[in-house]
């Protein structure tokens, strides 16, 4: 397991380190002297490697650069829209994993039952309502027309302002979560259906096992897989920010932050931000490939 | 020409700049005190108003000067930075705007109208203005102004070769409260040096004239300026947080100061007890503007009175919007904003879209043509904007100078006619045919007769040439669009193949006023041949005289226009020695450039204000400032 391990931080780290490259080699070609904003004009000698080095150290000192259009450095501007953006997108996929787990798990489990087509139904219409359409039918409901909960996203800077503001979190969150919990529960019953045929599962049914341990024991457990796979793969979403409910709820956060500086040509911050979305994907890669590892131990043997 | 466009949807004005220049381009939680409160009731009083700022607009930039060049702070001049910070802490010499009327507004200015004798200008300033510091405002704050100015040379962010700081001969404080300029030439209109020059100065206090190891003396000597332009810009381009603390920053001598700007761009201001301008009686002693990432959200926020941060002042998007009745400025309101007055507002401004007259591949010699300019105009739908995506919220444009707000500029052909361009595909194919073009509706023309006589394609159009173009537009401007599409579909009626493609809005005003390329001793490599961002804000150059954007060596003639009868009558407004001799001139200028059509002349449009019933802010200024220490509720 610790050699699984080492192998897959020195690949992740080598995929980070590629990513450093990428963003430093587009940094170099961006008009206007992008790269001498974070380098210092003295670097204007310097070879490519030499001002790679340079700039690599200045990233791993903190300094990403600064935005010219915004007078701010990009890690202050991160440090202001990273929360928001890790409380949205983090509570809605913590909400949507909490609920389309049992949601798939039950459809597999009632398969072609009245609830089963009525879950599938429901899991269909969110997955193929655009979230600005679906963010725009619970503002006019529950914010316009019964006030329940506010029409805009949190407004107070940090994560505690944040999280410590519910009636205005609720619908950005809801818009993400619907979404997700659709995508998730797909993949949960299609995963515990191929679980539910399993021999493995015959076999504890044989031995005597109730349904309800053997559907929580031997099915779940194994049926996680990809999901876990899709958690891994959505990790630079909730780092990178919904760009469309951050828009719809006026949430400055990661993804509204990266189009403001694409379309206002802000190379600095547009470059930064991708930096960390990129790190993001190599952490989330990561951390899949360790619950594949703890949930299955043929995985981590088989790649030892 | 102010960059970045209006606070509200769908219009965008001009992004400013000079030739080569960079591109020129709150809340209340819930119970903080706005006075709109959360309930669904009007307002009848309180305090506080928030207002909420266009999409994307940043306010970030306290500084009131401005340089150009690589390192310049050019980039920061534009409304949200100037018009709604800037100003509301630290007033203009000169203040432009009354209501709808955008001339000279001399009750909210600090000094009195200029005294022209000769080449001598002699500024007095009003003695009721102090700073917040105690100091009052006098000559020796405006001669800061001057000769840091005068320092920065050509660097000057606003530099005219023909005005500022060029013309000026010498400058001093000849008083407490007055300034004397002696000016090198005696050939200038008084009009546009007050309008146009003039109007760039915002008197500066004596706590900023220093650098960071002490005082310095720029208000008395050009000689250590730039170090203390260099210092204040340094301080100027700190995070917002470091701004409100400023002690350089906190000095005010407008009605309002900073109290707080965070990294979001939420802005709160209060009164300055010590502002001597008018003021409205109970006026409000908070303002605070709040950041919207869209007009969809702001919409939202709008429908909601029970929002954590509801809107007192605030903009609808046009798409939302009902129409106008037959003659009235504004519609009703939608129906879900029961508590709020719509007002629509019409910048002075011109909108546009210019054709590249230094284009290289191939296209310039077809605009060259007054005919084919002439056609193409006809295939406009001026009316069908305005009556379509603007909702009826647009004013037809016919000529350089806009038709509302109404001014005494006008011709009186433009006056009388309204948009003397309107669609008429019959009249674009007859005007080509007759200049030798086989016109193909819905197919494409091509020049059937090459040649410079009559009823041939003109100058350098080979024959076989196909009249296939194209445009680039801003993305995210739904008005502008639909004004594309609609644009190329009339073309190809009349056989014209025009592409239309979209482009962020940096890239398209960056194309046309600042890419290097196009801006080169020798052109090779100029490729856009039509651009729209939608229009050129007039301010802090109030005068719409031509020598901003029309000109040939006008720095902001981004398409290259150069007619040499055109320059004459520019020159001729310029030198008009009377408000007479200036109407006159101008009324020649707009005539001529009507119909010679130097750019495309589209849909003037206007910003929809959303005012919280029981607010009275007054008329919508006109030149697009806005004056909060008017703002009071009634009950």
């Amino acid at each position: 397991m610790t050699a699984y391990l080492a192998r897959r931080v020195l690949q992740a780290v080598a995929v980070v380190l590629l990513v450093t490259l990428i963003v430093f080699g587009l940094l170099r070609l961006a008009p206007g002297g992008a790269a001498a904003g974070v380098l210092g004009s003295g670097s204007a000698h310097q070879e490519f490697l030499a001002q790679y080095l340079t700039w690599l150290g200045h990233v791993l000192g903190g300094n990403l650069g600064r935005s010219a259009r915004l007078n701010e450095g990009v890690g202050a501007l991160l440090a202001a829209s990273l929360p928001r953006t890790l409380v949205l997108t983090g509570v809605s996929t913590l909400l949507a994993l909490l609920i389309a787990v049992p949601v798939g798990l039950l459809q597999a489990v009632r398969r072609n039952s009245a609830v089963d087509h009525l879950l599938r139904g429901l899991t269909y219409l969110f997955y193929g309502m655009p979230p600005f359409v679906l963010g725009s039918v619970l503002i006019l409901y529950f914010a316009i027309d019964k006030h329940f909960f506010g029409a805009e996203g949190p407004q107070a800077p940090g994560i505690a302002g944040v999280i410590t503001d519910p009636r205005d979190l609720t619908l950005p969150v809801l818009t993400l979560a619907l979404v997700t919990i659709a995508i998730f529960a797909r993949y949960m019953r299609s995963s515990a259906l191929d679980s539910l045929g399993q021999e493995y599962v015959e076999a504890a049914r044989a031995r005597g096992g109730g349904e309800r341990r053997v559907v929580i024991n031997h099915v779940l457990r194994n049926s996680l897989v990809p999901v876990v796979t899709l958690l891994g793969l959505s990790f630079p979403q909730i780092v990178g920010g919904a760009l469309v409910v951050e828009i719809l709820f006026n949430i400055q956060g990661m993804g509204w932050q990266i189009w403001q500086a694409a379309v206002n040509h802000d190379f600095p911050v547009t470059l930064g931000f991708t930096l960390v979305i990129g790190v993001a994907a190599a952490v989330g890669s990561l951390l899949a490939d360790v619950g594949y590892a703890l949930l299955d131990p043929r995985v981590r043997g088989a790649r030892s | 020409m102010r960059s970045g466009g209006h606070r509200r949807g769908g219009a965008v004005a001009a992004c400013c700049a000079a030739v080569g220049l960079a591109l020129l381009l709150a809340a209340c939680g819930p119970a903080s005190g706005s006075s709109s409160g959360a309930a669904p009731a009007a307002s009848g009083g309180g305090t506080t108003v928030t207002y909420a700022m266009q999409p994307g607009a940043v306010i970030n930039y306290p500084f009131p000067f401005f340089t150009g060049g690589s390192g310049g702070n050019l980039g920061n001049d534009d409304v949200y930075n100037v018009n709604d910070f800037q100003y509301q802490m630290y007033r203009p010499l000169y203040w432009f705007g009354t209501g709808v009327s955008p001339y000279l507004n001399t009750k909210l200015s600090l000094a009195a109208p200029p005294v022209y004798n000769g080449k001598t200008v002699v500024i007095r300033l009003k003695q009721n203005y102090r700073w917040s510091n105690g100091e009052p405002v006098d000559a020796s704050d405006v001669m800061f102004y001057f000769n840091m100015m005068i320092a920065e040379g050509k660097n000057y962010g606003f530099y005219d070769s023909s005005g500022l700081p060029a013309d000026i001969a010498s400058v001093h404080a000849t008083s407490r409260y007055v300034v004397t300029i002696e000016l090198k030439s005696v050939n200038f209109s008084q009009s546009w040096f007050t309008n146009n020059q003039l109007s760039e100065i915002t008197p500066m206090p004596m706590a900023w004239d220093r650098t960071a190891s002490g005082r310095s003396n720029c208000a008395s000597s050009v000689t250590n300026c730039l170090a203390v332009y260099a210092y204040l810009a340094k301080q100027a381009g700190k995070a917002a947080s470091a701004i409100a603390s400023s002690p350089l920053w906190s000095i005010v001598d407008g009605p309002w100061k900073l109290q707080s700007i965070n990294s979001q761009g939420k802005v709160v201001m209060t009164f300055n007890n010590q502002y001597g301008g008018p003021v409205a009686p109970g006026h409000i002693t908070t303002f605070v503007q709040l950041p919207y990432t869209s007009e969809q959200a702001e919409y939202n926020v709008l429908q909601d009175p029970t929002a954590g941060q509801t809107i007192d002042v605030g903009y609808l998007p046009t798409v939302d919007a009902p129409s106008p009745a037959a003659g009235a400025l504004a519609g009703a309101n939608p129906s879900t904003l029961p508590n709020y007055h719509l007002s629509a507002q019409y910048i002075w401004q011109l909108s546009y879209m210019p054709y590249n007259f230094k284009n290289t591949t191939g296209q310039a010699p077809i605009f060259d043509q007054l005919y084919f300019r002439q056609a193409f105009q006809d295939l406009v739908d001026q009316e069908g904007v305005i009556n379509g995506p603007l909702h009826g919220y647009g004013k037809p444009t016919a000529g350089p100078v806009s038709l509302y707000p109404p001014t005494t500029y006008l011709s009186q052909q433009v006056e009388s006619g309204g948009d003397v361009w309107s669609l008429n595909i019959n009249a674009a194919e007859k005007l080509l045919r007759e200049h030798g073009w086989n016109v193909r509706p819905n197919g494409l023309d091509t020049c059937a007769h090459a040649g410079t006589g009559a009823g041939e394609c003109g100058a350098k159009i080979p024959g076989g040439m196909a009249l296939k173009l194209s445009m680039i537009y801003a993305s995210g401007i739904d008005w502008i669009q639909s004004a594309a599409r609609e644009l190329a579909s009339n073309a190809s009626l009349a056989g014209i193949q025009l592409s239309v493609k979209a482009e962020s809005f940096g890239s398209v005003v960056g194309a046309v006023f600042s890419d290097a390329k196009c801006y080169a001793t020798k052109i090779t490599d100029c490729t856009w041949q039509l651009a729209d961002w939608g229009s050129w804000t007039y301010a802090p150059d109030y005068l719409p005289t031509g020598d901003t954007l029309f000109s040939g060596t006008a720095p902001n003639n981004g398409g290259g226009y150069n007619d040499a009868k055109d320059n004459q009558m520019i020159t001729a407004t310029l030198q008009a020695r009377t408000p007479r001799q200036f109407d006159n001139a101008m009324h020649a200028w707009d005539s001529y450039l009507t119909d010679q059509l130097p750019v495309v002349y589209e849909p003037d449009q206007a910003t929809l204000v959303e005012t919280i019933k029981g607010l009275d802010t007054g008329p919508w200024n006109s030149a697009d400032q806005i004056t909060p220490e008017y703002w009071h509720y009634v009950k």
